[in-house]
């Protein structure tokens, strides 16, 4: 790293108390090396050569973009097909049957998935009710999927994916949904067409206030990037971005309890959910 | 029937209305909303105003769905002033079991704010408040922690206060809270609890 670009222990705290700030993200001291090397990078590309003038232009430019490109580079986004495979199971066998019961009127049952990452969770969500939930002949169905970083948003659109991203499908499934294409896999178009994309940020209320209406969401493994009063004010953003009755799942070491009071706990027999009370 | 896609314009008038930044006036009269939903909005927003503290404490007060008041006492945790912890303290003293558990819960979220205080709180003369100060104590991220609860198993004069200290002293004790844990056991020495408790707390902090 060039001299000019080292990140002092005081700039370190001033970005890590920003970036919370605007994204709810927090770094602990743990994570210094990989906050460093991208707040370098950041530097370099933007030719500002010292954080100093690199954080006045964050702070202060009006269209936000050099903080969008930042927190693309600050977010993990890791994931494949299936993962937690358990929990689709039970959004076929408990959560979707569960709701059609409860359902007065014909409106599409809406699923949130946040984060998109990828695209490997929400298109995971739509082979599986095309495999395995038989309501799908009789309701219809719609799948949004959100994340913060714009480029894994594009990515997530365009379907193409690596051998490890689909090593946990059975193969008859990656046969029937993928095409095989040069050193990766192509997803099929009905399956790309059957969700939508949108970028927000789950800690901007500006972003979240009209999500609205959904009968499930999906939200794994982001909150434990979270301190416990944005994971809070997450699970209030998830509250109201639901329908009464409806449902959230979170990763399996994430656990709604342990920082708020909403929800139900339901121990279906494949997963843990969380339900929104029906009569509020 | 199959996979669809829909535009969302906003789901009602509400959404409409909140797309705006709206007035603290505005927001204060919709916390006296009779649908919980939009108060729930408005203690959201609210963020926004920072005199709206005492707009919230009074609502907090009086607030009587769960959901509504998880969305308060988040706003008062961001706001964080004088008011604000003023009307958490005030919740320590409610006969409503959840507020005041919600309440210990936000406290927890504000070291620096509530570290002023905390020497008044468990020197209340309400052996209640008190214990609910150390249940604070519990996980608030503050040096103090240690010597706070030192000086409640030296001094507190209830048997019911030292108890939930000494087990938290287990837990994030030192070797500074071993002599002080001796004095205890000394001091009630016909209490089996005490006696219990401190010698866990001991154990766990490498004495005999």
């Amino acid at each position: 790293m060039d001299d000019s670009l080292i990140i002092t222990d005081a700039d370190f705290e001033k970005f890590r108390e920003f970036f919370y700030r605007k994204t709810g993200i927090q770094f602990e001291t743990t994570k210094r090396y990989f906050v460093d090397k991208r707040l370098a990078e950041r530097i370099e590309a933007t030719k500002t050569r010292s954080f100093r003038a690199y954080f006045t232009m964050l702070r202060f430019e009006a269209s936000g973009e050099e903080l969008q490109q930042l927190t693309n580079l600050m977010t993990v986004n890791e994931t494949y097909f299936f993962r937690e495979e358990y929990q689709f199971e039970c959004l076929v066998k408990s959560m979707l049957p569960d709701i059609v019961r409860r359902k007065t009127d014909r409106s599409p049952i809406r699923i949130w998935a946040i984060p998109s990452s990828s695209g490997e969770e929400p298109y995971s969500i739509a082979i599986y009710l095309l495999e395995y939930w038989a309501g799908l002949a009789h309701w219809d169905v719609e799948i949004v999927s959100s994340d913060i970083d714009t480029q894994i948003l594009s990515q997530a659109k365009r379907g193409f994916y690596s051998e490890r991203s689909v090593s946990h499908m059975p193969p008859h499934l990656v046969r029937k949904y993928f095409t095989r294409k040069g050193d990766g896999y192509q997803l099929s178009d009905d399956v790309l067409s059957a969700v939508e994309f949108t970028r927000v940020n789950l800690h901007d209320r500006a972003d979240t206030r009209s999500y609205r209406d959904f009968d499930v969401a999906f939200c794994r493994n982001l909150l434990i990037y979270f301190d416990d009063v944005s994971r809070k004010a997450a699970a209030e953003t998830l509250y109201d971005a639901l329908k009464p009755g409806g449902f959230v799942c979170l990763g399996h070491s994430e656990s709604m309890s342990r920082f708020s009071s909403l929800y139900k706990v339901w121990n279906f027999p494949d997963a843990r959910v969380y339900q929104k009370p029906k009569d509020v | 029937m199959g996979f669809v896609k829909q535009h969302r314009e906003p789901a009602s008038a509400l959404a409409e209305a909140s797309t705006e930044r709206r007035s603290f006036e505005v927001l204060a009269g919709e916390l006296q909303h009779a649908d919980p939903t939009v108060r729930r909005w408005a203690a959201r927003d609210l963020t926004d105003c920072p005199e709206a503290s005492k707009a919230l404490v009074d609502r907090l007060q009086r607030e009587e769905d769960n959901s509504v008041r998880e969305v308060i006492l988040s706003t008062l945790t961001t706001h964080g002033d004088d008011i604000a912890v003023g009307g958490l303290v005030e919740c320590l003293r409610s006969e409503n079991v959840s507020l005041r558990n919600e309440a210990i819960e936000a406290m927890k979220q504000l070291p620096k704010e509530v570290a002023p205080i905390m020497q008044g709180l468990l020197d209340d003369e309400d052996s209640d408040v008190r214990i609910f100060a150390v249940n604070v104590l519990e996980s608030l991220r503050h040096p103090e922690v240690e010597s706070w609860l030192i000086a409640v198993i030296e001094k507190d004069p209830e048997l019911n206060v030292c108890a939930t200290a000494v087990d938290l002293l287990g837990e994030v004790g030192t070797s500074a809270a071993r002599g002080p844990l001796g004095r205890l056991k000394a001091r009630y020495s016909g209490e089996p609890y005490i006696q219990f408790a401190a010698d866990v707390a001991l154990k766990r902090l490498g004495g005999d």
